[in-house]
């Protein structure tokens, strides 16, 4: 288990804040396509906070008027990884960003079991430190 | 301004060069009709002239002292092209609100345009030797303060610019769409490196994205730095492992030798600490170099302004911050104290959204309201993130993201650590606040009015919060500003 | 003791502004009374339903989905840009645009690549109207393992289970139509409102070639608009004729012949053409239509 304050990972723009309803993320999404970004949905079963390359779910969705549709390749990705991390990824092409603006988690495993911490002793008090993610001890698939 | 024949420049070379001492216009560094080149650089000065001194010759001298000119003619001049290297003043404003019937002396705005050629390529010390090296102390002007420039693309080119920017940051931090948080570990100065160590786990855990040394943290008799970083990559390898999120201490290296800082920040690599700092006093060349070592080891590098408001709060001596702001973007680093607003130092809104558009924009347009007298393009130079630090708490958390947007360090140092029930606590107050806060504004709310209420709503079920908002709910810090844009608003014309 | 409830009907489509996209289309759009007498009748049914819902009346949303079915160039496509935003302004979609589309849009060519392919354009038509123009391609009897049935089954889910999200509108000609839905009962019964989009006759044709004309910057002269009347009259007659679509085809070949005999003038001494050259058609350019050689011989649309 984990023991931060809210007892979950906390990776992601709202992960301290109660688990967003589906009207929420779709004012979130609005915000974005108002924006003009194009938004991804992605998963994990690996949450390492070094862990960049999420699954993609279909690629990023461009030119979408609404957030209907991007709601709907959320939920089916809920539908299809209930027990995932799944995060909204928003990217802006503008020059000078050409890089996600937005990232926040939209669903997550019951139980989390979190990481530990690995620790190699080495010469002049120094510690080279490795995060280890307890879920990953099982084969992809079959972490949660 | 006067303008009789008398002050005309001389043309005729054997006046011009005989021996003995001519006014700075006759001599040539003001010059009305000058169009400015794009490779030029232009500098902005507010000049109060000695009693007597008519502005353009005052302009004049600045030019002249600042470039090519010393106190007498000199014939080696005419071995030279120096119609090219003599710095032309070109035109000269009084600055509205000063003067007769206000409180202050009359002032005026000086555009000083600089050849490229005196310059050297990718040399902040170089440069500013000239722009600011011997015409401070210049009797002719009773005081004088660079208020701005317009460097040129040409010679933005010859810098690195930011080691790592803003985004890149980002991308390595795994943080996107809400300013980041952190704070300073205090009390500043006592702690021995355990105890040091203790505080900055607790924040980071607690919710901070970063934990920051202060700028005369180095290396003390209470804590010597190796300790200090030793403990410090404890507290934040542990609070990754604890949150699932990546995290960091600003490891402070400044020092006294180059080859000191050069030890500190590899051993900070080393440690696998994804950021480290350095404050302003080290100097400008130290910076630069800071900045390729940065970038040669994939770190980011943070700044502390100390020592900056010794030259930047006065208004008519010094510089301007914004022009620190300038300075520290091309001499590469990543982020640099730029103001609140709201917290307990200095700053007017409109001043500080300009430090910030200097430091983030890829392209500023001229905006006098915000001090920024001149268009500049940045050269695809990466963006500084503005810290903002000083006073300032989870209750401002409406005023901070609509002043400040979400490319900002939010750093709150009391705000975290005085918690009453603890700094964990502390730092969770502060990211419940913001992220309810960025989520209200992304759906369209008024924050800068339902701001209060967004943040108790979000304090019925974070206790954490509802203390912090009890505590500091109602702590500002009222004070006018001293530095203020000088500007008078034009209006537009009805058509 | 409460008084009866009531709600301002006439509030509703005053607020709405729906009137105001009701007259653009009858001043856009020549001809079409029945269509046009359709559409007021379902902008009337909307803001009744937004009237009954306001007093608690329906329960569920009305199925708003549409067939336009109609011969080529009869207005199909603007009536449905039009109808996006009558349901947009009365509040049955949020966000008032169309995506329009035909088979090739939606279904692949293997297996696995259809079911992207439509919810994609499913995706970005959320919010508005999603128009498939000649519908019934999507749906090929003669070949079992045709990929439009994959099309047609994940549309039809959508259809039925996101009716707040989109419209969709079917288009094309009547017969075919008729024979998908027959084929196709599912989709059939989705479709609340069926409207048929007449042919034009001669008089409304030559009246929507005056439009264009002026719309392109251009104008008949007296005789050219004879020709014109005289050209319809010839060409509705012959295959392949697409009512509006081959009128504006007519005119762009006459704006050629136009610009050929100004250059023709030049090379005769006419250096100078005023404005009023620039912009007049005359017959000679109508005239030299293949549609007046021979009484057989059939122009391209």
């Amino acid at each position: 288990m984990m023991t931060n304050s809210n007892q979950r990972l906390t990776q992601g723009q709202f992960s301290f804040l109660p688990d967003l309803t589906d009207t929420q993320i779709t004012a979130q999404l609005e915000y974005a396509l108002k924006k003009g970004w194009a938004i991804g949905v992605e998963y994990t079963d690996d949450p390492h906070p070094r862990n960049t390359y999420w699954e993609m779910f279909g690629n990023p969705m461009f030119d979408l008027k609404d957030a209907a549709g991007a709601l709907m390749e959320i939920n089916s990705c809920r539908k299809t990884f209930p027990s995932h991390y799944i995060r909204v990824t928003a990217f802006d092409a503008t020059r000078g960003v050409e890089s996600p603006t937005m990232s926040y988690l939209v669903n997550r495993p019951a139980k989390e079991p979190g990481f530990g911490l690995v620790r190699q002793e080495v010469d002049n008090r120094a510690i080279r430190y490795t995060i280890h993610s307890y879920a990953t001890d099982k084969p992809e698939g079959e972490r949660y | 301004m006067s303008n009789d024949m008398s002050d005309a420049p001389i043309t005729d070379g054997k006046k011009r060069y005989a021996s003995g001492v001519l006014k700075y216009k006759q001599m040539g560094y003001w010059q009305p009709d000058y169009v400015p080149k794009e490779t030029d650089l232009i500098a902005l000065f507010r000049i109060t002239p000695q009693e007597g001194v008519p502005a353009d010759e005052c302009a004049a001298a600045v030019a002249g002292e600042s470039s090519t000119a010393t106190w007498t003619v000199v014939w080696t001049d005419r071995l030279t092209a120096c119609e090219l290297y003599r710095a032309k003043a070109y035109r000269v404003d009084p600055v509205p609100n000063t003067g007769h019937g206000t409180k202050t002396e009359q002032q005026y705005f000086a555009y000083i345009a600089y050849d490229l050629d005196l310059f050297e390529p990718g040399s902040i010390a170089n440069m500013t030797a000239s722009i600011i090296g011997n015409v401070f102390g210049f009797k002719a002007v009773k005081a004088l303060r660079l208020e701005d420039m317009r460097i040129p693309v040409a010679y933005l080119k010859t810098f690195q610019g930011p080691a790592t920017g803003v985004v890149v940051e980002r991308e390595r931090l795994d943080k996107f769409g809400r300013p980041l948080l952190g704070a300073t570990t205090k009390p500043k100065l006592g702690l021995s490196g355990r105890n040091y160590g203790r505080v900055v786990y607790e924040g980071l855990k607690g919710g901070l994205d970063f934990m920051k040394d202060d700028e005369n943290i180095n290396s003390q008799p209470f804590m010597h730095w190796r300790d200090r970083f030793l403990y410090c990559m404890e507290a934040v390898n542990r609070a990754s492992a604890a949150t699932g999120e990546v995290k960091g201490h600003y490891l402070n290296v400044t020092a006294g030798t180059m080859e000191e800082m050069y030890a500190r920040a590899e051993f900070a690599k080393s440690l696998g600490s994804v950021i480290i700092m350095i404050d302003l006093v080290i100097g400008y060349t130290a910076i630069q170099s800071m900045a390729i070592w940065a970038r040669k080891n994939d770190m980011i590098l943070h700044l502390h302004r100390a020592g900056n408001s010794t030259y930047s709060r006065q208004k008519n001596h010094g510089m301007n911050f914004r022009v620190i702001c300038k300075w520290m973007r091309m001499a590469g680093v990543d982020h640099i104290h730029a103001g609140t607003v709201v917290g307990k130092l200095e700053g007017d809104p409109l001043m500080i959204r300009g430090f910030y558009d200097t430091l983030l924009d890829t392209h500023t347009p001229q905006q006098l309201e915000k001090g920024l007298f001149f268009e500049q393009n940045w050269a695809s130079l990466n963006k500084v993130m503005p810290v903002a630090s000083g006073g300032i708490h989870a209750g401002q958390m409406h005023q901070l993201l609509t002043y400040l947007g979400d490319d900002v360090v939010l750093q709150f140092g009391g705000g975290t650590i005085g918690h009453p029930q603890g700094i964990q606590a502390g730092a969770t107050a502060n990211r419940v606040a913001l992220e309810a806060m960025v989520m209200a504004r992304n759906e369209g709310r008024d924050i800068w009015n339902e701001g209060p209420q967004i943040l108790r709503d979000a304090g019925k079920w974070c206790t954490p919060l509802k203390q912090a908002l009890d505590i500091w709910g109602d702590v500002t810090f009222n004070y006018e500003s001293t530095d203020t844009a000088d500007y008078a608003p034009t209006p537009t014309a009805s058509v | 003791m409460d008084a009866v409830k009531t709600v301002d009907l006439q509030a509703i489509v005053r607020d709405s502004n729906v009137t105001e996209v009701l007259d653009q289309l009858d001043r856009e759009l020549v001809g079409l009374a029945p269509v046009k007498r359709r559409i007021r009748e379902i902008a009337a049914y909307l803001a009744v339903t937004r009237a009954r819902k306001q007093l608690g009346l329906e329960a569920a949303a009305p199925s708003l989905h549409m067939c336009f079915t109609g011969n080529p160039g009869t207005g199909k496509t603007t009536v449905a840009l039009r109808m996006a935003e009558i349901l947009h302004r009365l509040g049955y979609v949020r966000k008032g645009h169309v995506v329009s589309v035909t088979r090739d849009d939606l279904v692949g060519q293997y297996i696995g690549h259809t079911a992207p392919k439509t919810k994609e354009v499913l995706k970005k038509a959320m919010g508005g109207v999603l128009f498939i123009d000649e519908a019934y391609y999507l749906y090929r009897p003669e070949n079992e393992r045709d990929y439009g049935q994959e099309s047609i089954e994940i549309l039809l889910q959508i259809m039925e289970n996101n009716r707040d999200d989109l419209v969709v509108i079917l288009a094309g000609y009547k017969n075919r139509m008729d024979t998908f839905f027959s084929s196709n009962p599912g989709m059939s019964s989705r479709i609340a409102h069926h409207i048929d989009f007449p042919d034009y006759s001669q008089p409304e044709l030559l009246s929507i070639a005056g439009k264009m004309v002026g719309a392109m910057n251009y104008r008949f002269d007296a005789e050219a608009e004879t020709a014109m009347g005289d050209y319809i009259g010839r060409r509705l007659t012959q295959p392949n004729f697409a009512n509006a679509r081959s009128v504006r085809n007519a005119l762009d070949r006459a704006r050629l012949r136009q610009a050929n005999r100004l250059f023709a003038g030049v090379g005769e001494g006419a250096l100078n053409v005023t404005a009023e050259d620039l912009s007049t058609l005359s017959a000679s350019d109508i005239l030299a239509s293949r549609v007046f050689d021979a009484p057989d011989s059939a122009e391209r649309t």
